[in-house]
Parts: C-alpha cells; sequence; structure tokens
C-alpha cells in the first residue's frame, strides 16, 4: 500500500516536473522591438533595432516598390539589429518587413519619403504641334524626381512658364498621383510657343509647341492669262486668295487646293496646286477652240471657292483644203491664228474617212508650222468615191464623194 | 584464317556500302523533299503571332479618373498586357536571379533598381518565387500624345516564397497599392516609376460555407465505357441518365465526378466541355442527387508561376456552376498528398491553400474539400476546407479504429470518406487474388462500420472498366487488372454480389 503510495507520488512528481520544465523550457527566443520612427527620407540609413538576449542569427524579409529581399540580424550588445541595404532604402514608398522564425509575428512598416529638393524634372509634352482656336490642347507633364530618381512627394510646387508672341504665363501646379501636369489650350493665333517648368529652384529646359492654323474656311480664286484665245498653247493660271482659318491665321504651307473645271459640254478638267503663304497656284493650258469654263477650287473635305467664268475666244474660224497626188494627199493649211499667224504647232486635226455611208477610218495629226497633210494609202483606200471629214477646233468641213483614183 | 578474315572483310566493305548508300539517300530524299514543300506564305508576313498564356492574373479596369485623352479598348488592351509582362517578368527575374527580358518592360533608370535587387539576391543566394493574383488598375492620366500613363494598381495581391540557399525560408501574401508611371518607348509601355504606397498582409479568413444538412451516400462516377475520359468526344447524356437513375434506386443520394484540367482548356474552358458538364450537373439534379466536383485532375504542376492560369480554370467552373441545385460541393484536387515527393510537400500544400480561397470567394455557399489519398494526410488544411474528405484502401478492419482516431483530431470539421473499395479480380496476374465473394464481404463489413459511426461515403465505383489510362495506375498489368475490377457491375453490365451492399449492409 504504502509502496504504491510512494510510486503514485513519485509519478505524480515526475509529471508535474515535466510540465514545469515544459513551461520553462527556452521557447524560441522572442525579440522586442524597439520603438523607432517609421519615417525615413530616402537614402538615409534605416536600422531596425529589437531587445532580446540572443546569439541567433535572425532573418527579415522586406520588401519595396521594386521587390524584396531577406537580410540577416546583427548584433550589439543585448541588441539585435537589421540594416535595411541601401538598394532598398533608396527607393520612395511603403517598405514593409517581417522577422522569420520568431515565435510571434513581428512585422510592420517603413514610409520612405522622397527628398525635398528636386535634381531632375522629367518632362513630357505632346502633342508637339496643335491646332489653333481654343480648342485642341497639349499636355505638359512634369515629374520632378529626387537626385535617387523618386517622384517628389504630393502637393510639390511646379510652375509652368509659357511664351507665345507678347504674352508670358506662369501658372502654379502641384504634383498628384507623382506628376504634375497641364493642359495647353491652343490660342487663336498660330505661332510657336515655348514652355519651361521650375520646382523649388530647379529649371528645366525649353520645350516648344507649334500652333498650327487650323483647318482652310471658303476662298476666292481668279485667273490670269496672256489672251483670251483658245489657242491651245498659252497657259492660263489659276490663283486662290490668301486662305485663311476660321481664326484669320494663314493656312499652312502644303495645302492642296484642287481646281475643278466644267467645260460647255460638262465634262470635268482637273488642275491642282499647293498652297504657299496661303496662296495655291494652278496652271493649265489653253483650249484649242471655242469654251465656257466654269472654275471651282476645294481644298478637299475642308473649303471650296467661288465659282470662276472664263471664257475662250474661237481663233480658227476656217482653213483650206488642197488636194493632190489623185486626191489621195490631202493638205490642211494654213491654219490661221487670230492675228492672222499661222497657229503654233500642235493643233489637232483630224480626218474621218466614209465609204458609203459607213465609217471607215480616223486618222489624227498636229500641226506644224500651220500645215497638216493626210497621205491616204492606195492599198488601203483602193479607187473610188469617199466622204471626207476634216475638222480641227471645232471647225468641220465635209468632201462629198471624193474620187480617189 | 585468310578466308574468314577476307569474308569478315568483304561482309564489313559490303556493310559499310549499304550504310552509305542509306545515308547519303536519306539526305538526298530529305533535301528533295524540303525543296518541295512549299513555303507557307503567311509566314513571310509574320502575320500569325502566337500568343502563349502564361499569366493571367485578374485584371479589373476601374475607368473614372483619366483626366487625360480618351481611351480607347485597343490602346488598354496593349496597356495591360504590357503591364502584365513586366510584372511576369520581374516575377521570373526573382526567382532565378537573371535580367533577361527586364529591359523590356522597364525604362533605363527603373530597370536598375530591380537589377540592384536581384544583384545582391544573387549573392546572397536568395531566391523568390512570386506571382501576381490580382491587380486592378485605374488610370488617372493618359497623356495627350499617347506616350504616357499614370495609373494606380490597387489591391494588388502579391505571393512570394522566399528561398535562401534553396532552403525554404518563408512565404507570404501581401496586398498592396502601387503608383505607376508608364511610357510608350519602342512600341512597350515600360513602367518608369513604380511606387508603392501600402501594404498590408493578405486576409486569408474564410468564412464556412453552408452545413451540408443529408448523410452523404454517394459513388464515385465514371461512365463505364469513357473512364477518366468522361467529357470526351464519346459523352453521351443518355447513358450517364441511365447511370444516375440505378444510382439513386440503389439508395445513393451523392455522386463524385472529376473535371480534367488540361481536357477542360486549361486557362481558356472550352464552352462545348461547361456545357457537357452542365448537361451531367441537371440529369443529377432529375435523379434527386448531389455532385461532388473534383477540379484539377491529371494536374501537376503546382508551380508559383501557373497559379494565375489555375486561377482563370476555376474562376470561370465555379462561377458556372455555384447555383446548380446538384452541386454540393469542390473538391479542389484527387489525391494531392500523392504529389508531395515529386512536387515538394511546401508547393502543394500552399497550392491547394489558395485554390481554395479562390473558390471560397466566388461561392460562399457551397462546400470546399480536398480528396487525401489517406487518413494520415486528412488533417493538413483541416481549417481552411469545409469538409474533410480522405480516401481509404488499406485493412478493412482497421478502418474503425483510424476513423475514430482522425474523429479525435478533427473535431470540428464534417469527415466524409470520399473513396473506399476493392477489388474481385483474381486471375492471371493475382491467382490467389480477391473474388466477387471477398467484394460483397468487404462492402457489407465496411457498410455496418458506416452505420454503426454514421459515416458519410462515396465509394469507389460503379463499374468494372475495360481500358484504363496509363496515367492512372501505370502500365503494370497486375495493377491495371485490379484496377479493372473495382465496380459493383461487371464488365457484362451484370450486377455483382456486392451491389446488394453498395448502400447499406
Amino acid at each position: 500500500m504504502n509502496l504504491k503510495n510512494n510510486l503514485f507520488l513519485v509519478c505524480s512528481l515526475f509529471v508535474m516536473l515535466s510540465i514545469t520544465a515544459q513551461k520553462t523550457m527556452p521557447k524560441k527566443h522572442d525579440l522586442i522591438r524597439i520603438p523607432l520612427d517609421t519615417l525615413f527620407v530616402a537614402g538615409s540609413t534605416i536600422r531596425l533595432q529589437f531587445e532580446g538576449n540572443t546569439a541567433i542569427t535572425y532573418q527579415m524579409y522586406c520588401a519595396n516598390s521594386y521587390g524584396s529581399t531577406l537580410i540577416e540580424s546583427q548584433r550589439q550588445g543585448s541588441r539585435i539589429s537589421f540594416q535595411i541595404p541601401n538598394h532598398l532604402s533608396i527607393k520612395s514608398g511603403i517598405l514593409n518587413w517581417r522577422v522569420v522564425g520568431t515565435k510571434q509575428k513581428l512585422f510592420g512598416t517603413l514610409n520612405i519619403v522622397p527628398k525635398e529638393n528636386p535634381s531632375s524634372l522629367e518632362t513630357y509634352i505632346g502633342p508637339p504641334s496643335i491646332e489653333a482656336g481654343g480648342i485642341d490642347y497639349s499636355i505638359l507633364v512634369v515629374i520632378p524626381t529626387d537626385n535617387l530618381d523618386n517622384p517628389l512627394k504630393q502637393n510639390t510646387v511646379v510652375s509652368i512658364q509659357q511664351q507665345f508672341l507678347a504674352s508670358e504665363r506662369n501658372n502654379l501646379v502641384f504634383t498628384k498621383n507623382l506628376i504634375a501636369f497641364k493642359y495647353i489650350y491652343a490660342p487663336i493665333k498660330s505661332g510657336r510657343m515655348l514652355l519651361s517648368s521650375e520646382s523649388l529652384g530647379l529649371n528645366s529646359k525649353e520645350y516648344d509647341v507649334n500652333v498650327m492654323p487650323a483647318i482652310a474656311t471658303n476662298f476666292t480664286i481668279y485667273s490670269q492669262r496672256n489672251h483670251t484665245y483658245a489657242d491651245g498653247n498659252q497657259i492660263t493660271t489659276f490663283t486662290s486668295s490668301v486662305i485663311k482659318d476660321k481664326n484669320n491665321n494663314t493656312i499652312s504651307d502644303g495645302n492642296f487646293v484642287y481646281f475643278f473645271i466644267t467645260n460647255k459640254v460638262g465634262a470635268l478638267l482637273k488642275t491642282s496646286g499647293t498652297t504657299i503663304a496661303g496662296v495655291a497656284t494652278a496652271k493649265i493650258i489653253h483650249p484649242d477652240y471655242e469654251e465656257d469654263w466654269s472654275v471651282k477650287a476645294y481644298v478637299l473635305g475642308m473649303a471650296e471657292s467661288n465659282t470662276l467664268k472664263v471664257k475662250y475666244k474661237k481663233v480658227v474660224e476656217n482653213f483650206e483644203v488642197t488636194f493632190l497626188k489623185n486626191n489621195r494627199k490631202i493638205t490642211v493649211g494654213p491654219i490661221k491664228s487670230f492675228m492672222d499667224q499661222l497657229i503654233p504647232d500642235g493643233l489637232q486635226v483630224k480626218i474621218s474617212i466614209y465609204k458609203n455611208k459607213k465609217f471607215l477610218h480616223e486618222i489624227i495629226k498636229s500641226s506644224r508650222e500651220g500645215f497638216v497633210s493626210f497621205e491616204l494609202n492606195q492599198s488601203i483606200y483602193k479607187n473610188g468615191n469617199y466622204d471626207l471629214r476634216i475638222s480641227t477646233a471645232k471647225v468641220r468641213k465635209l468632201f462629198q464623194s471624193t474620187a480617189l483614183w | 584464317m585468310v578466308n574468314t578474315n577476307k569474308i569478315i572483310f568483304k561482309s564489313i566493305l559490303l556493310l559499310s556500302y549499304l550504310i552509305i548508300t542509306a545515308v547519303l539517300l536519306f539526305l538526298i530524299s530529305s533535301l528533295y523533299s524540303y525543296f518541295n514543300t512549299g513555303a507557307d506564305r503567311s509566314k513571310i508576313l509574320h502575320t500569325k503571332i502566337k500568343k502563349i498564356d502564361q499569366y493571367l492574373p485578374k485584371v479589373t479596369w476601374l475607368e473614372d479618373g483619366n483626366l487625360g485623352r480618351e481611351m480607347n479598348a485597343q490602346t488598354l488592351s496593349e496597356i495591360e498586357s504590357n503591364y502584365l509582362d513586366a510584372w511576369y517578368i520581374k516575377n521570373i527575374a526573382f526567382s532565378t536571379n537573371s535580367k533577361i527580358g527586364v529591359d523590356a518592360y522597364y525604362t533605363e533608370s527603373a530597370r536598375k533598381n530591380i537589377f540592384n535587387i536581384i544583384q545582391a539576391n544573387k549573392k546572397e543566394k536568395i531566391t523568390i518565387e512570386r506571382t501576381t493574383l490580382s491587380h486592378n488598375p485605374d488610370i488617372f492620366l493618359f497623356s495627350e500624345d499617347g506616350q504616357l500613363v499614370v495609373l494606380e494598381d490597387k489591391n494588388v495581391v502579391e505571393y512570394k516564397r522566399v528561398f535562401k540557399d534553396n532552403k525554404f525560408i518563408l512565404e507570404i501574401t501581401e496586398i498592396a497599392n502601387y503608383k505607376v508611371i508608364l511610357l510608350l518607348e519602342d512600341g512597350f509601355w515600360r513602367i518608369r516609376h513604380l511606387v508603392k504606397e501600402s501594404v498590408s498582409e493578405f486576409n486569408k479568413k474564410t468564412k464556412a460555407s453552408t452545413p451540408i444538412s443529408k448523410t452523404i451516400k454517394g459513388i464515385n462516377y465514371y461512365p463505364q465505357a469513357t473512364p477518366w475520359n468522361m467529357f470526351g468526344s464519346d459523352f453521351d447524356i443518355k447513358i450517364i441518365l441511365k447511370d444516375f437513375n440505378l444510382i439513386k434506386t440503389a439508395n445513393l443520394n451523392t455522386i463524385r465526378i472529376f473535371v480534367p484540367y488540361k481536357d477542360f482548356g486549361k486557362a481558356k474552358v472550352s464552352e462545348s466541355k461547361l456545357n457537357k458538364l452542365r448537361k451531367v450537373l441537371d440529369a443529377a439534379e432529375k435523379n434527386d442527387l448531389k455532385v461532388i466536383i473534383t477540379l484539377f485532375d491529371f494536374y501537376g504542376n503546382y508551380e508559383v508561376l501557373d497559379w494565375t492560369l489555375n486561377h482563370r480554370h476555376v474562376e470561370v467552373i465555379v462561377t458556372a456552376f455555384k447555383n446548380h441545385n446538384a452541386l454540393l460541393a469542390w473538391d479542389v484536387k484527387n489525391e494531392p498528398n500523392l504529389d508531395f515527393d515529386s512536387r515538394g510537400r511546401q508547393n502543394v500544400i500552399s497550392w491547394l491553400e489558395q485554390i481554395i480561397l479562390l473558390i471560397k470567394s466566388i461561392d460562399k455557399k457551397h462546400a470546399v474539400t480536398i480528396g487525401w489519398s489517406n487518413i494520415s494526410s486528412a488533417s493538413i488544411l483541416k481549417d481552411k476546407v469545409d469538409l474533410v474528405s480522405f480516401h481509404y484502401y488499406e485493412d478493412k478492419d482497421a478502418f474503425e479504429e483510424r476513423y475514430t482516431d482522425l474523429k479525435e483530431i478533427i473535431k470540428d470539421k464534417p469527415l466524409v470518406l470520399g473513396e473506399f473499395g476493392t477489388t474481385s479480380y483474381r486471375g492471371f496476374w493475382k491467382p490467389f487474388g480477391s473474388s466477387e465473394e471477398k467484394q460483397a464481404r468487404y462492402y457489407k463489413e465496411m457498410q455496418a462500420v458506416f452505420a454503426k459511426n454514421k459515416i458519410p461515403f462515396i465509394s469507389w465505383t460503379l463499374y468494372d472498366f475495360n481500358k484504363i489510362p496509363k496515367e492512372v495506375v501505370g502500365e503494370l498489368p497486375w495493377r491495371r487488372n485490379a484496377q479493372e475490377h473495382y465496380g459493383f457491375i461487371n464488365k457484362n453490365g451484370e450486377k455483382k454480389k456486392s451491389f446488394k451492399y453498395i448502400s447499406k449492409h
């Protein structure tokens, strides 16, 4: 009985001892954070310190904006510390950390703020050319960054200077979401706008935006010619007035202007030119017969001109035709122009050959020194009677039943 | 002697002649066929750009704060694609400590920040496997010339697993807000500035699902003709309907089916497969059966960089069926503990945990479980699942005791025996193997234990099968033959003796 009791006591003692032993067993050495600022300026030395009497080397996970890493603890007497490596502490943003292998979770965040002053003003402006008139705009974005390439803190003041013609302006904007930006609206006039930015004493270089004239508005056209005769030789020049946009800016050089010409029978002719200093010039050769042209010019899809009437007088009233060599050589001419001078070379003369009212051929030749001659080959045109129609400059002559032999 | 030498010499000569001729003939014929192959015209223009899905975190664009140029869909998709690639490349850079590709997605000044960390990590032999699971970018400013974008990416869920000297140190899931400036350079949207504005640990707490009211009496189901290929081209809903009717009349109330990951289209789930699955669930509902859907069948990668693809798969399937009346529970994966050795225990468990989180974030109603292959694994992640399921193919006499032991460990979660059963195979490969009688006795005794302890069960399986893919049991004929005879119904469609004990003892 006694033995049994003793045995029981010994047993229970053993159990109790082992329980207390369990309790006092050195558990994982926990660390106590030594409170310290959580706000740091980028690039400063950051050391997280903990109280803990331990010989263990701890590891700390830490992550900044760009990536994460592990760092090892260093011992300093009864303290252990972790030094955040430079390549993490130079970047602004939240840096979060966690000590690995402690019983209680030891974690936290540090706020790394950018330096006060900028060392560069990253400036982006676009589009580089905008349309005058107060509607179109460009956006200027400025990212003031410190010398560690961190965008400066929210509400950093950035002044934006603008120069255009006589006006110079200065606006203050504040950074938000890493950037400062401003809409640069186009003025009414065209020209070149110069811009620059400044933040806390640091100035950017000069940027420019081209304020281009807006699209063309309606215009008038004129014609210019040496004489009014339809000689098929002289050139008529069409010019436009100085084409302006809606704000009275001369439109940009190189605008394409089409001149559409409608003649007497409704056929369309076209000539074109590009603008220089707002004026488009286009040329066209005179017709070789009497014409009434109506001319209208377009900047396609944008603007049009008035309709211009241009008349060309008849120059060839009549011409002579001589038949030689068994009527097979037909000479047309001399064809005379308005001062009875021989018509300049190149007037078209057409002969149409019919037999028994049936059309056979048409021969076209250009005049040379006032004359054109046609030879009707015997092996093509057998001996017999032919109807011959000769026309030039819309003047027609008919020779019926001309015998070829 | 000379004669034999001569013969050997001659035959070597002849043989080498033959070989040389054969080689020449092969070379000439391959040259000939090369020159006779028409060039694919589309190749000249490089019009076919094959984009592989490699990184698909959930991206939700908020667009209410854009103060600049109006964003169009085309540009937005380019920004999204480049921005995600930037994260993807960074993930790879940190896991391999290599700089490859980083310069394509970070500007010259920004990439330095990554290179510095990588360089230090490389020196210290630190590698970090990481991925991001969701992004919620919101555009603040799209510059008028379309060359600069300032955005805030809110609630970026980042998972990281840190190794030192190839030893696992910690895993961490963070949720962070970033402000980002991207510039369009050389046709790429590159990150110029990246500032983390806030970060906290991701809250992994989930709510419990609606409890399952009925006691599960179930069976693992594959159609007899198409085991492990239920949703293939031989899919026939009539057969499935008939089988479900049979299961119902056998007094069972649940089936467990399997959704193969690759077959269903991985990250891009095929609509036709979803329709087939819907038909199966409809058929189950018609027969008053509940369904446990086992996801990720035939999947075994678990790599951190594969997670986003897994997520897109799960998302589609869970969203499609979370309101289906026939659904009982989601089984994340069948027997994942078998991959512990080959894929690493930590990999598999972390993978399971985040898939559970995802399922529970989409479907708050239905239970989530993991089909552990044995009792000893059953307590892994027991706090994360709603239902602890395990399989049992060991000694039937030890079952009751082992079950009671498990019940001791897992007190607050319902248990279900997700698979159990035995073969009736006796034949050439196992001359002293089982028999139909032995199988029937096994089920009778097991059912008695279930009845006594009120154990929910799902047996393996309804049918004996004719062909079993080698991915399931391997090539060994004694294993394959045994596996072919686990059914309650034999290959001729006749009920075996065990059928009597399919749901009662």
